[in-house]
């Protein structure tokens, strides 16, 4: 109360002030409305493609086995915890809004050294009879990603060894619909 | 002290807050921009360089904005692959397994059938196939128009155009002129997203009647039920829904095994002919690819039909669906070896393996179904009565049905080969079961003795026994081809011209090339 208090403008302040604060509070949704700001909480694998830098990360997944049984947080995001889980999200999110806003993304996209732990972390997580069948449990080194990868040796599990921005032209993913809303198309159709 | 304090003794202070604040808003509104601006651009990734008008049938007319899929799709023209049973040149089924003349006596599928080739020649093939007979003079064709439904993009226009049940009545001869775009691009995509798209009302029908709704599919299961509009087992209903019309009807109304259609058709007392010696009300299945692929261990795990048919092909550091829809064998690398890592050889050793184990059982039925039929006609010959065969009759019935089912998609062997050897496994049990009616049948009219077979070991000896004349019917197709067909081309071109036409195109092949590929479509 003693915040809202000291914020409150002199009397002939405030309707200015309440109708900028409004502006800035209906933007600031309709920013978050269009942005899909929401469904990043969720796994769906159809978030990571609301920019569209990601559709051959997204249709060269959608043509591999692990479609089946993995979407992309199933490996691109640690799966220790909730709060780790989450963490990871904001961080790496934020970081991917900011390269996006400021067309920053490199033509071919390549996987950081956090990013790629994360991964091998995975790979791990639901392979590890196999790892351990193939006795290369043992071997610290490859175990635990340092020096080597999973995907060194497996090229193309799961997105094929073709990735950059221009590799999918004709890919068939699903496109983001039109925020305009649908009474409004039938108004605009009408005139 | 508050806020409210300072800006009134310092009001500059005030109109600090209130243009930063305007800044901000200002900045939010950029960025707000920047999101839609972005968003757009996903759609212009993709820009297409013409306008394609819905339903538009002309394959290469797709092709202006989708080169790397229409030159693909152009490939199902080969016919150079073979694989141990099946392949993409033509091939003599009848002479290849002269039994089926004998099982499909009193049907045309005895005069000729062959394996099929790629999409590319769906029209052309119709209208070579003996079963559709030479109208001409005033003569019908034995077909109905109904035949056409799954040869074209052109179907799609005209049933829009004219309506469904008017589509399918009528003599086959009669939209000869009208369809001529083989299989293609309309009859999977939407023109404005390009998504899959069911255009073949018979299927959203079937799925109507099961209480499921077909736009609910998603896109992976739509990569399997874009190719469930045509290879699948199919009747023509002359009843429903409206009298005197032979309706594109599926029979999966009490499920999909070869039991539950068998319980439909018999049920509507429904036959596709009577069979010529054993007189048998005989189900010819058509082609139950979809039915019997989804008995499959890879349907259940989530595989469609795209993904062996039509696998990822890079080219140029492009990546797109490879559009020449053909056997995986043909192309084991892409489409198997996505998901099974061991070498080509043991693949194909292993659905070799498959294959080779359900087709000899299948070959067995086959053999034991042709003895059945001609014991029959023996029965028939020795004057057993209507109620001494009755019980015969519907043996056989079943126990074909049972053969063709497993026989007739040609790929059920290796899609489903646990399914399809139970299925065989019935139909070799019902078979025999007849045969040893018909024995009894025959000792009731005194017949001890041996029965005796004819000799139809070949196509030309099994063709001869049922009088088929395949000189006469060769002559009358000719004269057909030669005289009716090429009046239904002009007819097509001329119609065809009044369409939009897409020569100026940006960047689009030169207009000689692109109406030479068009001329030569036409002429084939």
């Amino acid at each position: 109360m003693k915040l809202l208090r000291y914020f409150t403008p002199p009397d002939p302040w405030k309707i200015p002030v309440f109708g900028l604060l409004a502006a800035l509070l209906g933007l600031g949704i309709y920013t978050l409305n269009i942005a899909n700001a929401f469904s990043y909480l969720s796994d769906e694998p159809e978030v990571c493609i609301n920019c569209h830098v990601m559709n051959p990360q997204y249709a060269t997944w959608q043509h591999s086995s692990h479609r089946e049984v993995a979407s992309c947080n199933d490996c691109h995001v640690p799966q220790t915890s909730v709060f780790e889980k989450y963490w990871f999200k904001a961080k790496d999110g934020l970081g991917h809004s900011y390269m996006f806003t400021f067309r920053l993304e490199p033509q071919v996209i390549q996987i950081k050294s956090e990013g790629a732990q994360t991964v091998q972390g995975n790979c791990e997580r639901c392979h590890e009879q196999l790892i351990s069948e193939v006795n290369l449990a043992d071997n610290e080194e490859i175990f635990h990603g340092d020096g080597k990868y999973c995907w060194d040796c497996h090229v193309e599990t799961p997105h094929g060894s073709v990735r950059s921005l221009s590799s999918t032209p004709q890919a068939q993913v699903p496109n983001l619909g039109s925020p305009v809303p649908q009474w409004l198309k039938k108004l605009q159709e009408s005139e | 002290m508050s806020l409210k304090d300072t800006v009134e003794k310092k009001p500059w202070v005030g109109w600090v807050l209130f243009l930063l604040t305007v800044g901000v808003v200002y900045l939010l509104g950029v960025f707000s921009s920047t999101i839609v601006e972005r968003r757009t651009e996903s759609s212009l990734v993709n820009k297409p360089k013409i306008k394609i008008n819905n339903l538009e049938p002309r394959n290469e007319v797709w092709g202006i904005n989708y080169p790397r899929e229409y030159e693909t799709y152009m490939e199902t023209k080969s016919m150079d692959f073979r694989s141990k049973y099946n392949g993409s040149a033509m091939i003599d089924m009848l002479d290849e397994y002269p039994a089926l003349v004998i099982l499909w006596a009193g049907y045309k599928f005895s005069q000729d059938y062959n394996q099929a080739r790629g999409h590319y020649y769906a029209v052309e093939d119709i209208r070579n196939t003996l079963r559709t007979g030479a109208p001409m003079n005033g003569k019908h064709s034995p077909m109905p128009n109904t035949c056409w439904t799954c040869k074209s993009p052109d179907v799609p226009r005209k049933m829009k155009e004219i309506g469904i049940a008017e589509f399918y009545s009528g003599h086959w001869e009669e939209r000869g002129s009208d369809i001529i775009n083989p299989i293609g691009c309309a009859d999977c995509h939407d023109e404005n997203t390009m998504k899959l798209k069911i255009t073949r009302p018979a299927l959203i029908e079937a799925f109507e009647r099961q209480g499921k709704d077909i736009t609910k599919a998603t896109h992976q299961e739509m990569r399997t039920l874009v190719c469930a509009q045509c290879h699948v087992e199919y009747y023509f209903n002359s009843d429903k829904p409206k009298k005197g019309v032979p309706y594109l009807t599926f029979p999966w109304d009490n499920g999909t095994t070869a039991e539950e259609i068998e319980e439909y058709f018999d049920d509507i007392n429904f036959k596709d002919y009577t069979h010529q010696l054993s007189k048998a009300p005989i189900i010819k299945a058509q082609h139950p690819g979809y039915e019997t692929y989804t008995k499959s261990i890879h349907y259940q795990r989530g595989v469609s039909c795209a993904d062996c048919h039509m696998p990822y092909k890079s080219e140029g550091g492009v990546k797109f669906t490879d559009h020449k829809i053909q056997s995986p064998l043909n192309n084991i690398a892409n489409s198997c070896q996505v998901c099974h890592r061991e070498s080509e050889e043991d693949i194909l050793k292993s659905v070799y393996n498959n294959m080779d184990r359900v087709l000899h059982n299948r070959g067995k039925l086959e053999e034991i179904l042709v003895k059945t039929h001609l014991e029959a006609e023996f029965a028939w010959k020795q004057g057993a009565t209507e109620e001494q065969m009755k019980d015969v009759l519907l043996d056989i019935r079943h126990a074909q049905w049972r053969w063709d089912y497993a026989a007739a998609a040609h790929g059920a062997a290796f899609h489903a080969p646990v399914e399809i050897l139970r299925v065989v496994g019935t139909g070799i049990e019902i078979a025999q079961e007849a045969r040893m009616k018909i024995r009894s049948v025959l000792t009731e009219l005194g017949y001890t003795k041996e029965i005796p077979i004819p000799d139809v070991s070949t196509k030309e000896k099994a063709q001869k026994y049922i009088g088929v004349d395949l000189p006469k019917l060769r002559a009358e197709k000719k004269l057909f081809l030669d005289t009716v067909v090429p009046k239904w081309l002009d007819e097509a071109e001329k119609r065809e011209s009044k369409m939009p036409q897409y020569d100026q195109a940006v960047n689009a092949e030169p207009k000689s090339k692109e109406k030479e590929q068009t001329a030569s479509m036409l002429n084939k």
